[in-house]
């Protein structure tokens, strides 16, 4: 073939070249059908619910919403007719959830789930590609779907109420399934009032103007706190996933360096006045709540086990949820050391908590969540169920990844209980511990430097037989974590138990 | 009666009207398919927007009542004028007219506003009028093109013609967003870059057939690598480089890479070389790299490109806004004037009508519409592949391979770039992108490849032994050795005729 077009030399006709540019051509043409496809088909679900997609946003000022309710039925975000435009307008009942549900204004946008979940609650998009393809020829093109919270109203409220005045947060979830029970974080803000068109602008004005409180920023996903002593359940995680550690290791320099602290580096990691100068255990030194013991267990453990493990629970980069996230850190990175810390000294102090460490309380929830769940971390969610005209759909549990394995998990959840339910632990988790119902935890006292009271940070799970409540708490400048996340702690820890019975 | 027949233009000769059945056959579909377009527009505007406000004739069923009348009269035309000339290309053409008609009748009619003596026109009503004039201009030279001589033997001078309008257009033309790219004579303006495609196609197809032996047959061999035989290919590789720089210094990237695609295939077409593709290639590949780095524009627009979403309110506003529109078009559409949701009365789009009509139908129309488009326009490409490959010489052939090329890449690189496929550049999508200098050059290349198509036109001029640069260098002579070379090469037209 290509022997005889060669031989024809100059003679060839243009038929045949022209008909290799129209084949060319023709591919080229598929290819655009191909891109086409692409985006119409493949693509379609999500670039349809995009919340800067302008039917979501028409569709947003023109629908009747649907409801938001909680994981018992009762209604958190409902709607009403303005009687001047006649255009509806969201009211909401509760603002102990203001900063989950968010609000829906016609002036304003929208911020929270309602943001997140714009197009399922507008309708425009019911995730279905054949009810979408039919839905055209209905009469009515939007399907507003009802959401269904894993929230627990009781609990919400009483995270709330308990966090009182206080700046803070609170996050309760079940660490088997990873639905979110509570997720409070305070100032509230009344978002029925943005809501309204006839208040809008005030209520926006005052909300946004807030510097000081900052009620938008959600604290429980978005806050970034200095960890202090809950974090050593990270480097236990980290130590005994990497098997640098086990739940009896002990460290021969750990007892004395309980009265003079341990040099590290030139610096000297201090122990909170009180501790005995024994030899300690991963069950003892939690109890005690040793920095000593696990700075050693830190440093041995390395910077990057420590990194890597705590990257498995989600640190390093914005969680997957709902609401948008801080993402946490172990440290801020910048280091030549291994783990991306700078020495063995900033390693050390990490691993009591302190240092460039920096976590959100949905974070330390995840934490508690994966020791309670055996070493396997759940993915957080807040919706449960959509539904519509057209059928529902339930939010089905979803696994992040496997942290740690079982072993591991029972020797640290061992090491909890006993920081709760010890004499000497509950000099330290005073009020976490459930009448009744066998319960694990850590407390924290982030030191911040200077003057002022430390922030007050516990977290823990009940029962430890078969965790059905995962917890996080933290009240900005509380005090000693025994002194204000503790006792709240196990106050709603207790009423999970009496509104969900054992 | 006798008398009368004197009367007419001696251009068009004694009427024999010769049957065009598969023309009509096809119109039929045509009208029927946009009548059901219109119905679809009419129901679903008088639910979502009960009036047009501004003062301006709302979607008119008579605009596509005129605009289809219009067709059939030309049909007429074509019957009458006896030539036997391709039936689909105006049934193809008339199709995507149509859908531009419905399209730009359903857009706002705000878009577009002129004020022409008592009349205040807008988007629909302007782009009836170059629609008519367009096909008017397409039937017009179909029926009189009875010779291309005129094209034939003055392509340096359509060559330098065009390059002046280019240079006319830099030194004298209007400023819009930072591009010059319209001329305005009194009250008339027009983008020459437009009519510059046209003279283009001309220009190379003059020049391709008629040093087409040495193309093919000599070489320059640089060490290994066998290149195009240098001095023959430097004049075209000028004026092509000119062409493009103009462009380029214009700012009008989707040109430039019209005028590259369209050379390089044509080249192909007439040469059969692959290495001539494989250079071009090549070099548009290093001078892309070169333009990214030097051009601010050409760098924000591949950037853009590459990521538009993280800049979705900002740069990346139109291509992510084109991608939602086709996303939530689906695979079946929202229907005819159900889509482009409009927030506080704006559309979501700007600049739909002239770079994003693709984005707008997809919605609209779907996956299936867009198909439909991109079909119809295949189809125009390989009716004017067709008429190129059985044309009587290579100049025709390579004439309409360009001119059906133009068409083609035009509309690939704007479908492309509406849908993230390469970087968005400003093109217009033939036929059914709002704006008249484009239309009326649609029509002229439509015009000319129906002509083409006639096989009963005037027999080509005897080829002339050699060409002016040939004349100018001795040298020529000897390496064309003509008798021997042309004797070979057999008359294509029985061939042509066979098929």
């Amino acid at each position: 073939m290509t022997g005889s077009a060669r031989a024809a030399g100059g003679s060839k006709p243009l038929g045949r070249t022209i008909g290799h540019v129209g084949l060319a051509l023709t591919v080229a043409f598929g290819g655009i059908a191909l891109g086409a496809g692409y985006w119409q088909v493949l693509r379609s679900p999500d670039l349809t619910r995009a919340p800067d997609n302008p039917a979501v946003i028409a569709a947003a000022r023109n629908v009747v919403r649907g409801m938001i309710v909680d994981r018992d039925g009762k209604v958190l975000a409902s709607n009403k007719r303005s009687s001047v435009t006649g255009e509806p307008y969201r009211v909401y009942p509760d603002r102990a959830f203001s900063t989950v549900i968010g609000y829906a204004s016609t002036d304003f946008g929208t911020a929270g789930l309602e943001h997140a979940w714009n197009a399922e609650l507008t309708g425009v998009s019911n995730r279905d590609p054949i009810g979408d393809v039919l839905r055209k020829f209905q009469s009515d093109p939007y399907d507003p779907q009802k959401l269904t919270l894993g929230i627990s109203s009781v609990l919400q409220r009483a995270a709330v109420a308990g966090l009182g005045d206080d700046r803070g947060a609170v996050v309760m979830l079940d660490p088997t399934t990873g639905e979110i029970l509570a997720l409070a974080s305070t100032p509230t803000y009344d978002t029925g009032a943005i809501a309204n068109p006839k208040t809008s602008r005030d209520a926006f004005a005052a909300v946004s103007g807030d510097t000081n409180g900052r009620p938008l920023v959600t604290r429980a996903t978005q806050g970034l706190y200095v960890p202090g002593s809950v974090f050593k359940i990270v480097t236990a995680i980290a130590g005994l996933g990497s098997g640098r550690i086990s739940a009896s290791t002990t460290f021969p320099e750990q007892p004395k360096a309980e009265r003079d602290g341990l040099l590290v580096g030139g610096f000297r990691v201090h122990e909170h006045p009180g501790v005995p100068s024994q030899s300690f255990n991963l069950a003892a030194a939690t109890e005690w709540s040793s920095n000593i013991w696990f700075a050693l267990a830190g440093l041995q453990t390395g910077g990057d086990n420590l990194a890597a493990f705590a990257a498995r629970m989600g640190f390093g980069a914005p969680l997957p949820f709902e609401l948008p996230t801080s993402p946490s850190q172990v440290t801020n990175g910048g280091g030549s050391a291994p783990g991306g810390f700078t020495d063995e000294t900033e390693l050390a102090n990490a691993s009591y908590g302190q240092a460039e460490t920096l976590v959100t309380p949905l974070q330390m929830a995840l934490v508690a969540a994966t020791i309670a769940n055996g070493g396997t971390l759940m993915k957080p969610h807040l919706v449960i169920a959509a539904s519509g005209r057209n059928g529902s759909r339930t939010i089905a549990p979803e696994q992040m990844g496997v942290v740690i394995g079982p072993d591991e998990a029972a020797a640290i959840t061992a090491a909890m209980q006993r920081a709760v339910e010890s004499a000497i632990g509950q000099q330290f988790t005073s009020g976490a511990k459930v009448p009744g119902i066998p319960t694990a935890g850590k407390s924290g006292t982030a030191e911040l430097g200077g003057t002022g009271a430390p922030h007050s940070w516990f977290i823990g799970f009940a029962p430890v037989d078969h965790p059905r409540v995962a917890i996080a708490v933290i009240v900005e400048r509380g005090g000693r974590g025994g002194a204000r996340a503790a006792p709240l702690a196990g106050d709603l820890l207790a009423l999970y138990f009496k509104t969900f019975g054992r | 009666m006798t008398a009368a027949a004197p009367s007419l233009p001696s251009i068009l000769g004694p009427i024999r009207p010769r049957p065009r059945g598969r023309e009509t056959r096809l119109l039929a579909i045509v009208a029927v398919t946009i009548l059901v377009g219109s119905v679809s527009l009419q129901l679903a505007r008088r639910v979502t927007d009960p009036g047009e406000a501004h003062g301006l004739s709302p979607a008119n069923p008579l605009h596509l009542a005129i605009y289809l009348g219009l067709i059939g009269l030309a049909h007429l035309v074509l019957i009458l004028s006896g030539r036997r000339m391709d039936q689909v290309l105006l049934p193809a053409t008339a199709m995507l007219g149509g859908i531009s008609l419905l399209l730009m009748e359903r857009l706002p009619q705000t878009q577009v506003v002129q004020q022409v003596g008592p009349w205040k026109l807008g988007l629909g009503d302007i782009q009836l009028a170059w629609l008519i004039l367009s096909f008017s201009l397409a039937t017009a030279l179909a029926v009189t093109v009875r010779s291309d001589r005129w094209l034939r033997l003055y392509k340096y001078t359509w060559a330098a013609a065009g390059v002046g309008l280019l240079v006319a257009t830099y030194f004298l033309g209007d400023d819009i967003n930072g591009q010059r790219l319209s001329l305005s004579l009194g009250p008339i303006s027009g983008q020459p870059a437009e009519l510059l495609k046209v003279i283009l196609v001309v220009f190379l197809a003059g020049y391709l057939s008629e040093y087409r032996p040495l193309l093919v047959e000599e070489s320059t061999k640089v060490g290994p690598i066998s290149l195009p035989p240098l001095p023959f290919l430097a004049p075209m590789v000028a004026m092509w480089a000119i062409a493009l720089g103009l462009v380029v210094v214009q700012r009008d990237l989707g040109a430039a890479l019209l005028f590259f695609t369209v050379f390089l295939c044509l080249l192909y077409a007439a040469t059969g070389r692959v290495g001539y593709v494989v250079v071009g290639v090549v070099l548009f590949l290093a001078g892309s790299y070169v333009m990214y780095r030097l051009v601010p524009t050409v760098q924000t627009r591949v950037d853009i490109w590459l990521d538009p979403f993280t800049t979705s309110s900002g740069d990346g506003y139109q291509i992510v806004q084109s991608l939602y529109a086709f996303a939530r078009g689906g695979l079946l559409g929202t229907g005819l004037g159900a889509g482009l949701p409009t927030v506080g009365g704006h559309l979501p789009i700007p600049a739909v009508h002239t770079d994003f009509p693709l984005a707008a139908l997809g919605e609209e129309l779907g996956l299936v519409g867009v198909m439909a488009i991109l079909g119809l326009f295949l189809v125009v490409v390989e009716r004017g592949l067709r008429i190129a490959a059985s044309a009587a010489d290579e100049f025709r052939s390579l004439l309409a391979a360009g001119l059906a090329l133009v068409i083609g890449t035009q509309a690939l690189i704007i479908a492309a770039g509406n849908l993230k496929l390469i970087p968005l550049t400003g093109i217009t999508l033939p036929f059914i992108s709002y704006g008249g200098s484009s239309l009326l050059v649609n029509g002229i290349i439509v015009g000319l490849l129906l002509a083409l198509s006639d096989r009963g036109v005037e027999p080509p001029p005897p080829p002339r032994p050699r060409g002016r640069l040939a004349r100018l260098t001795g040298r020529v002579t000897r390496l064309e050795s003509p008798p021997a070379a042309r004797a070979p090469v057999p008359d294509p037209r029985p061939k042509a005729a066979g098929r």
